[in-house]
């Protein structure tokens, strides 16, 4: 008996990593997905010198109307002892396995594709912005010109055409890595499968399971930010 | 600066849910309290509440024919409540909310219809211009009160889901724990009793039929609807401050550090307990009184959902909101109450809703 591994242990300590708060749980090769892709990014907070290069090239990709964004690289003065610090966190809608803004839509306009990428059906949307209420990441808007839900697409039509998302295309520190979860090969995967025990993703603890990913995103940053509010309101500060 | 963490540039996000659905929840909730109260002396024939459910009748009408418009307005194009029926998504409250509201409305409508036909056909006897319209409403101006009963419980089975999909609708969003409490639906639907109680004080005074007894009457309903919300209030607090509810001390987390959050709360608390003194100490007043509990049920739909969305989800501190004056702000509220005050002076114009019409076309 002494011999018998006590199995228990063993998987509790082979877990930790995984349950280690406000680590992420990776998602498998989805062997058993029948979807060809499953689109997902990482963030590479490291690398990321926020300069706000993907923000505008979002908005130029996307038409995204002024005073609205898909994404922006949100920027903090971090104050530790006597110095102080610049934090940069890229944000961005999650894609997230179970999007709290597709049940609430009373008209099934929003909806999650077998790839993995989450999107607004334009001609059925109403406006009604339920899903903006309903999403934990505050990533979707009413466009002021269509009146209608806007996010993040994962520039799905840039995929669809065999290009890379317009923020990841312009990030100037390679810090946002898109790709195919289910490509073995994949830089994503690699990527992922070498920083396993260091990726995380946004409020794990809402349960949404998103396809974004960080790797050296303080815990700090994770959920809402306990500190002094923003200084710049595009609205009110001329665009 | 001392702060540990500045936040130099992120997006504030702007509200969503616009003016005009505060309009909305706080016109449907006061019609469906409005609903209830014309029960007792129109379905029920109690003598004492005659007049006073006439008039909550008139209330209901009125916030009732009101309230749709403004959410037809927050979907920035009123076409689009089409795909509510063409794609409905059974998994969302709000897609329940579409079938619930005309489903209230029609039954709401034929009650008042059926109601009121007998005071139809009295106007079109007394003869005049308007008596061949009257006659033509009244159609025969039968007093049925089966067919009441029938409209009242369609109407009244309408109500009770409109209440309970409002509530719900917001309470599901997780991602506000200030919404996400268990007690926001019996908060949203007691001060909308309340604010109905006080509609319909300040309406009797308007239309000079206030009598002492009737306005006891009402300071008495009010008396317990703000019992129920100060109540609720505290249960509210208690479960915050206790942690027996983690839903609900996440909640006062978010909003407790908060200057202008402890003003609001203190204020709504305030409001509730002034209009709990003055329906005590002065059952034969009202107007002061009815002023301050739809005062209450609008304020606490404003800040629910106003400053609500001022609550950042990812970012620090709060969102600023001011009042846009546009279509997205004070057009939402002021072309609401236009269209509410022209609904009043239609059908207070061609209806009687005084006790001596009553008698005159009954």
């Amino acid at each position: 008996m002494k011999d018998t591994p006590n199995l228990r242990r063993r998987a509790f300590l082979q877990a930790l990593p995984a349950i280690t708060a406000g680590t992420a749980v990776l998602p498998a090769k989805a062997a058993e997905d029948d979807a060809a892709h499953r689109w997902a990014m990482l963030v590479d907070v490291r690398r990321c010198i926020g300069c706000q290069a993907c923000t505008v090239s979002c908005i130029m990709e996307n038409a995204v109307p002024e005073n609205s964004f898909r994404t922006i690289v949100s920027t903090y003065a971090v104050k530790t002892g006597d110095t102080t610090g610049t934090y940069v966190l890229p944000r961005l809608c999650n894609h997230c396995d179970d999007p709290p803004c597709v049940p609430v839509c009373p008209v099934g306009a929003t909806f999650k594709r077998e790839d993995g990428v989450v999107l607004v059906n334009g001609e059925r949307c109403v406006g009604c912005a339920y899903c903006v209420q309903a999403c934990p990441y505050d990533a979707r808007f009413i466009n002021h010109d269509t009146g209608k839900a806007d996010k993040c697409t994962f520039c799905a039509h840039r995929v669809e055409a065999g290009l890379l998302p317009a923020c990841v295309e312009t990030c100037v520190g390679g810090a946002r890595i898109f790709g195919d979860l289910n490509d073995p090969d994949g830089e994503l995967r690699r990527r992922l499968d070498a920083a396993r025990d260091e990726v995380k993703v946004l409020k794990p603890e809402a349960g949404t399971r998103p396809n974004v990913f960080y790797i050296g995103l303080d815990p700090r940053f994770q959920g809402r930010v306990d500190g002094v509010a923003a200084l710049w309101k595009p609205s009110e500060h001329g665009g | 600066m001392n702060a540990p963490i500045v936040e130099v540039v992120n997006v504030s996000r702007e509200v969503a849910w616009l003016p005009w659905a505060v309009q909305y929840f706080f016109l449907i909730g006061l019609s469906a309290g409005a609903f209830l109260l014309s029960l007792p002396g129109i379905l029920l024939r109690r003598p004492a509440w005659t007049g006073i459910s006439r008039r909550a009748l008139l209330a209901a009408l009125l916030c009732g024919l009101t309230a749709p418009v403004a959410l037809l307005a927050d979907l920035h194009q009123p076409g689009r409540f089409l795909n509510f029926y063409l794609h409905p998504n059974f998994g969302s409250w709000m897609a329940w909310g579409a079938f619930f509201i005309p489903l209230y409305l029609t039954g709401l409508l034929l009650y008042a219809w059926l109601a009121l036909r007998p005071t139809l056909q009295g106007l079109a006897n007394e003869g005049g211009r308007m008596a061949k319209v009257y006659r033509f409403f009244a159609y025969g101006g039968h007093d049925s009160r089966a067919a009441l009963a029938g409209a009242a419980a369609i109407a009244g089975l309408g109500a009770v889901l409109v209440l309970l999909y409002t509530g719900m609708e917001v309470m599901v969003v997780r991602a506000r724990p200030l919404w996400n409490t268990p007690f926001l639906p019996v908060q949203f639907a007691v001060t909308a009793l309340a604010g109905a109680i006080g509609l319909v004080l300040i309406l009797e005074r308007v239309l000079g039929v206030s009598t002492p007894e009737s306005s006891a009457r009402l300071n008495g309903a009010l008396v317990n609807t703000q019992a129920a919300v100060l109540a609720v209030g505290a249960a509210w607090l208690g479960l915050s401050l206790s942690g027996l509810s983690p839903a609900h001390a996440e909640a006062l987390a978010l909003v407790a550090p908060s200057t202008a959050w402890r003003l609001t709360a203190v204020w709504a608390a305030g409001s509730a307990l002034l209009t709990l003194w003055l329906a005590l100490k002065r059952p034969h007043g009202g107007l002061l009184a009815g002023l301050i509990a739809l005062h209450s049920a609008w304020m606490m739909r404003w800040t629910v959902f106003i400053a609500g969305q001022e609550i950042p989800k990812t970012g620090a501190g709060f969102y600023s909101y001011q009042l846009p004056l546009g279509h997205d702000g004070l057009v939402g509220i002021v072309g609401t109450a236009g269209l509410w005050l022209f609904l009043f002076v239609l059908l207070t114009t061609v209806l009687p809703w005084s006790g001596r019409d009553e008698r005159a076309g009954a």
